[in-house]
């Protein structure tokens, strides 16, 4: 069959799973009735450490994971439907996102038994997070071209180089940081590895970037002659670039890629009443189709990433379509408010703050991750094109 | 997929191959149905399909029809294939006797039609029927104040005024001074445009994926500057963009005709809309000016998609009604209604 024939599965979610969704959403009604869960004004994951630990001690954190690490050796379709209800709802879930979705995942794959039990257990429970060191200030698309490197000496390694865009670098105790290791002979995809590092180590210097939405969520982080041990290498030393591209389809596919801006929508529908003009209810019902056909797609990686198989080029057109689809959605919301007059005189006042917010953050979508032409690459290569 | 519904699609995909050539496609355009193919789908029961086995069909589901159609689609048939299979079950369950033939059948908004129980129509009309003058029978879903009613008719007594679509298919202005008709309530009206809605999105869904891999191929084919134009990053650009518009349909479209849910179905109408835009632009532009000639095949398919793309409720219709299902929900109302709208198979 030739690549180009492009087909999913159409993915099947296990009665638990629903007994699971109305758990969370309980979770979620319980915060809300305690004041813990205001309605937000901005798009984008929040932090917040101690809503971090009540999910973990639901333990919907690391939950796919084998018990003895403290995971609960749930299925990739569960976490699917804990993540996409705590995401609608905008539970700020910053501070364990990326150890959860990737850092954690990493260790298991990759990482020594001593690794897996000095973190795991302690990102389940929401005391961890983590940060990703891939980005350079000279290394962005270009991830191979990345110049921070750790030199061996005796018993660990010595860090120095530059690493940029760093999200929660600021909150976070830890990175696994990308570096050069080797001098690359045949192809620039050798000699990197990925090293885990304690950020409170002297020699590493973290320093804000305010993004153009007015918020201090990156960083740029410096490493001078950080030393640490050698059992912060994280699999074979060589091998980070494969263990990157893998790491790579967990932070592609998720439903944060399509629901960062749902709040806008569902502050919109909240806004609008059931009279509507014809032209609005089209703009909003194709909306609508693009979010449920990106839900089942995402679900679809879900269940392939279940069943082990390789789901890179369905994450990057799920990352492709998702955060276009998020654009969009700022575009039409604005057209509707605008049409439906909805937030004129001082009405709606938490909608306009929230769509002046969300067209700010919009130019990030398709950049973040993995540029969409980098994505479109990846997918012309999976339909036999390169 | 379900044995069942792999041997449907096997043996569709067997007849297509065997009973339809290019020259039968070009030949609908000056009204001729693919004849080999109808009598290859009658023999193996296709067109009744949907009708239940007590009453002398297979009893397949809308899903089974789907991916028959996609199917059909793909390999771009001509012909009443939808029409017939959905209007025999339309007939079969309103209970009226068999009869083969080829059916048309259109659903019709805001025309004066005849009262339920009457047996005549005096100056009727109806407007673009899909091969109208060929039909046996022509079946007219109507929308009324009094509710929707099913009228049957026979193709003979209508005088037919020829027109086509953009794909050059008939699809024929139909009128009588008097016409002998059937009219019979139908409860469940809007369920069977559903159905008509879904079994076209699967069509068109053949249609796309058709054009999408014969592109690809067309450009490890097609040379200019002393290459392939697929090395070209601004080609392989645009088709992994139509790629993540195939795949998102593929799944809602499954997922629609799976679970026959009114909003995943309203849903893979517009969805299909802006992937329909995305091939006729991308697939065209790939192949240059050689796609733009009749004899090249992928005109076939993208005039297709023109003819198909808004019949039984149109790309903005379906928009609206997905729409209606959330614009009066309460802000924390909004998601649970739509991430219990999306559950395509509970195991």
């Amino acid at each position: 069959m030739s690549a180009a024939h492009l087909s999913i599965e159409l993915p099947e979610l296990p009665p638990e799973a629903q007994t699971l969704r109305q758990e969370v959403r309980a979770f979620i009604a319980e915060e809300r009735e305690a004041g813990r869960l205001p309605p937000p004004r901005k798009i984008g994951l929040g932090f917040d450490r101690e809503m971090s630990r009540r999910i973990g001690a639901r333990s919907w954190i690391g939950m796919t994971w084998p018990k003895e690490y403290g995971g609960q050796e749930r299925s990739a379709l569960e976490r699917y439907v804990v993540t996409e209800e705590l995401l609608a709802a905008a539970v700020p879930v910053g501070a364990h996102w990326v150890a959860d979705r990737q850092s954690g995942p990493v260790l298991l794959k990759f990482g020594t038994e001593a690794q897996r039990r000095a973190y795991l257990p302690r990102i389940v429970t929401g005391d961890l997070t983590f940060s990703i060191g891939m980005s350079e200030p000279e290394s962005g698309s270009d991830l191979a071209s990345l110049k921070a490197r750790a030199e061996k000496i005796d018993g660990g390694w010595r860090i120095n180089g530059r690493k940029i865009w760093t999200t929660n670098a600021h909150h976070a105790q830890y990175m696994i940081i990308l570096v050069r290791t080797s001098e690359a002979t045949g192809s620039r995809h050798e000699g990197i590895s990925q090293l885990i590092v304690d950020l409170s180590l002297p020699g590493v210097n973290i320093s804000p970037i305010v993004s153009m939405a007015n918020e201090h969520d990156f960083n740029e982080v410096l490493f001078e002659d950080v030393v640490v041990g050698d059992d912060a290498l994280i699999g074979k030393e060589g091998n980070g670039w494969n263990q990157v591209s893998a790491e790579l389809a967990y932070e592609r596919s998720g439903p944060e890629r399509w629901l960062s801006s749902f709040r806008l929508v569902s502050e919109l529908v909240g806004a609008l009443g059931p009279c509507v003009q014809s032209a609005s209810q089209e703009e909003l019902g194709r909306i609508l189709s693009h979010l449920l056909a990106l839900r089942q797609l995402s679900m679809s990686v879900a269940s392939m990433i279940q069943q082990g198989k390789s789901a890179n080029m369905e994450a990057s057109i799920v990352k492709d379509l998702g955060t276009k689809f998020e654009q969009e959605t700022v575009r039409v919301v604005r057209n509707i408010v605008s049409a439906e007059d909805l937030t004129a005189n001082g009405r709606e006042e938490r909608l306009r703050a929230l769509l002046i917010h969300a067209q700010q953050y919009a130019p990030a979508f398709t950049i973040r991750g993995g540029t969409n032409e980098i994505l479109r690459g990846i997918i012309a290569r999976g339909i036999g094109l390169r | 997929m379900s044995e069942h519904r792999i041997f449907f699609r096997e043996t569709v995909e067997r007849i297509l191959a065997d009973a339809l050539d290019k020259a039968d496609i070009d030949a609908a355009e000056e009204r001729i149905l693919p004849a080999r193919l109808y009598e290859a789908l009658n023999e193996n029961g296709i067109p009744l399909m949907l009708v239940s086995e007590d009453k002398g069909g297979i009893g397949a589901t809308v899903a089974d029809a789907a991916a028959i159609l996609r199917a059909m689609g793909e390999a771009s048939a001509p012909g009443p294939i939808l029409e017939t299979m959905l209007g025999q079950q339309l007939l079969a369950s309103v209970g009226l006797e068999f009869s083969p033939g080829l059916i048309s059948l259109v659903f019709v908004d805001g025309i004066d039609v005849p009262e339920l129980g009457a047996t005549e129509w005096s100056n009727a009309t109806v407007h673009a029927v899909p091969w109208g003058a060929a039909a046996d029978h022509v079946l007219i879903v109507a929308r009324t104040a009094a509710g929707t009613q099913l009228i049957v008719t026979n193709g003979a007594d209508w005088t037919a005024t020829p027109e086509r679509d953009a794909a050059g298919e008939p699809r024929d202005n139909l009128s009588a001074r008097s016409l002998p008709v059937t009219v019979i309530a139908l409860a469940n009206g809007d369920a069977y445009l559903r159905a008509a809605a879904v079994l076209r999105a699967a069509q068109c869904l053949g249609a796309i994926e058709w054009a999408f891999r014969r592109s690809v191929e067309y450009t490890g084919e097609r040379k200019q500057f002393g290459r392939e134009i697929g090395k070209f990053q601004a080609i392989q650009q645009m088709l992994a963009e139509l790629a993540g518009h195939v795949l998102a349909c593929v799944g809602l479209v499954e997922a629609a005709a799976e679970g026959m849910n009114p909003q995943l179905i309203a849903a893979a109408r517009s969805r299909l809309g802006d992937a329909i835009d995305a091939t006729i632009t991308i697939t065209h532009q790939v192949h240059g000016a050689m796609g733009f000639s009749l004899e090249y095949s992928l005109n076939s398919r993208t005039r297709r998609l023109m003819a198909w793309r808004d019949d039984f409720g149109s790309t903005l219709y379906w928009r609206r009604m997905l729409a209606r299902e959330f614009t009066h929900l309460q802000r924390d109302e909004f998601w649970p209604a739509v991430a219990d709208s999306g559950l395509a198979a509970v195991g």
